[in-house]
């Protein structure tokens, strides 16, 4: 594993001296430090989205995922993300990249001015990007130890305190640059692989053929499997829109056109990432391996089988890259919940630009030390509730944020009332106090959509001085890119 | 300025048919038909959701670039 190692180490050394080279420009700008100066190209947007998106389970999960419950039940998970990036192309892209702030709280807190609006959303935030980012920490830790034979325990610490020196020092430079290299690495390991494997079967539909002769489950979708389908495709198609590590990148874009076409590109190049892994490498696997106790190592089994060590040691450091591409844009959304929507107001009118720089940086380390905490020893509850942060999160922020932006009689009763009636219908339908038979995701959109229509109905109306404001963000500036 | 008179703030023509396309497309994709007609071993639902993912991207590429930004 010696190869491997010295490989994993250098990646590691890359990402921290980025971070040190960024931290040279963003430290003492708030506008540098959360969304890198404004200025981010289409195409290098377009990677780092798609790092942002591509998590450890991106790679390891999606197929061990396809290898035990099948490739149109795995689809069916990440479609509903790719589908919800041209939405928010759409719906959100242009018109938050023109109110130009820096989070989705500035955004919901002008348009529902309230301090439940400024106090609940942050909170939402923190709470399901803490589970979020622990759940990574945990895939960081597991993927170390099986394929480089360090403990859990080192692996995680050593991982949390690269992220987070990057991360704390860099800001938002830092996360688009390595999520580039991470980015790269991740298509450049996954595309090849599938070439490689395509190449010797002569062609992916043989290989597919092949693999359902031998295991047919492989090619089924199981009738108890629709119910959870749907609820996920349905989260993730609305969340997009609305998480905020996503619309941190929306910011970042140089302009609302660039952001639009940017998210696309992402997906496009995700999807044949996602793809690739699945219609080749799975069956391959499910070919070699067919009796694997762990489905999440079939990936690993494959690469062992099939290349040297040079090639394992950087599919280690692509593994390693998915994991914390993902990790350090939530570490960076959750430490802007903290420190700019929770705190700035307050220590905006009390400190000086040197104090904010502090602030930001000690804030990213209190949240990554805290969930390296949570992480060496997981809480039953957090663990849990990770699959459901997520959803939560988008059954609070989705309904106001798109109402908020298109629905002209969306005022702050309704904004307010939809905001506490799906993060709340949510939680009640999650722990089962609140069951009608469906997905706890379709229950709390249309709660919260019933209560944003509710307000805007009977409340009272808002000014046409809001409108007019809201109105303009929907007004394309010129852009020289096309 | 655009009217303030709608209930809703106006979306290009494109743009609402992408959504409406990729709604209906993903909708129809769930109806049980897709889930037992079997395509090259895997199920029309399946390759349904293939599609979704590679479509979805490249037809609202399509539609922007059409598109000319309104000022």
């Amino acid at each position: 594993m010696f190869v491997e190692r010295i490989l994993v180490l250098f990646y590691l050394a890359v990402c921290v001296g980025i971070g040190a080279y960024a931290s040279r420009k963003v430290l003492t700008s708030r506008d540098e430090y959360w969304v890198a100066g404004r200025r981010i190209g289409t195409s290098v947007n377009t990677m780092a989205i798609m790092a942002s998106l591509a998590s450890g389970g991106s790679i390891i999960g999606v197929m061990g995922l396809a290898y035990s419950k099948g490739i149109p039940t795995t689809l069916a998970l990440f479609a509903g993300a790719v589908i919800g990036f041209p939405f928010a192309s759409i719906l959100v892209a242009r018109q938050l990249r023109n109110f130009g702030r820096y989070t989705i709280t500035d955004f919901l807190t002008f348009r529902f001015p309230s301090p439940v609006v400024r106090v609940l959303v942050p909170i939402l935030i923190v709470v399901a990007f803490t589970a979020y980012i622990v759940a990574q920490l945990k895939a960081a830790g597991l993927t170390a130890n099986a394929l480089l034979g360090i403990p859990y325990d080192t692996a995680l610490v050593i991982s949390t305190l690269v992220f987070v020196s990057y991360v704390s020092i860099g800001g938002m430079i830092a996360i688009t640059w390595t999520d580039v290299v991470q980015g790269v690495l991740m298509l450049i390991v996954v595309i090849g692989t599938a070439i490689a494997v395509i190449w010797r079967a002569g062609s992916p539909f043989e290989l597919m053929r092949q693999a359902t002769e031998v295991a047919p489950e492989l090619g089924r979708l199981a009738s108890e499997d629709i119910g959870s389908s749907v609820g996920f495709f349905i989260i993730w198609a609305t969340a997009i829109p609305v998480i905020p590590h996503i619309v941190m990148r929306v910011y970042t874009a140089k302009d609302g056109r660039s952001a639009q076409l940017s998210l696309n590109l992402a997906m496009v190049a995700y999807s044949v990432m996602i793809l690739a892994a699945v219609l080749a490498i799975v069956p391959v696997g499910k070919l070699a391996f067919p009796d694997l106790a762990d489905a999440d190592l079939v990936f690993l089994r494959v690469i062992e089988s099939e290349f040297p060590a040079v090639i394992r040691g950087v599919v280690v450091a692509a593994v390693l890259a998915a994991v914390m591409s993902t990790t350090d844009a939530l570490l960076l959304a959750c430490s802007s919940a903290i420190a700019h929507d929770l705190l700035g107001g307050i220590l905006r009118r009390n400190a000086s630009e040197k104090t904010l720089a502090v602030v930001r940086v000690a804030t990213a380390w209190v949240v990554g030390i805290l969930a390296l905490y949570w992480a060496l020893s997981p809480p039953e509850l957090l663990s849990r509730f990770y699959t459901a942060g997520i959803g939560l999160l988008s059954a609070g922020l989705f309904v106001p944020t798109i109402a908020g932006l298109w629905w002209k009689r969306a005022n702050r009763a309704g904004g307010v009332a939809s905001l506490v009636v799906g993060a709340g219908s949510y939680a009640l339908a999650l722990t089962g106090i609140l069951d009608v038979g469906l997905p706890p995701i379709v229950v709390s959109l249309s709660a919260s959509a019933l209560a944003m229509a509710a307000g805007g109905l009977f409340g009272a109306a808002e000014t046409r001085e809001m409108c007019e404001e809201i109105a303009a963000l929907h007004v394309a500036e010129p852009s020289g890119e096309d | 300025m655009m009217g303030l008179g709608k209930n809703f703030f106006p979306m290009a023509r494109g743009e609402k048919v992408v959504l409406a396309v990729l709604i209906l497309f993903a909708a129809a994709s769930f109806l049980p038909l897709t889930r037992s007609v079997e395509v090259a071993g895997m199920a029309l639902f399946g390759w349904l959701m293939a599609a979704l993912m590679v479509l979805s991207p490249i037809l609202t590429l399509w539609v922007f670039r059409r598109g000319r930004p309104r000022t």
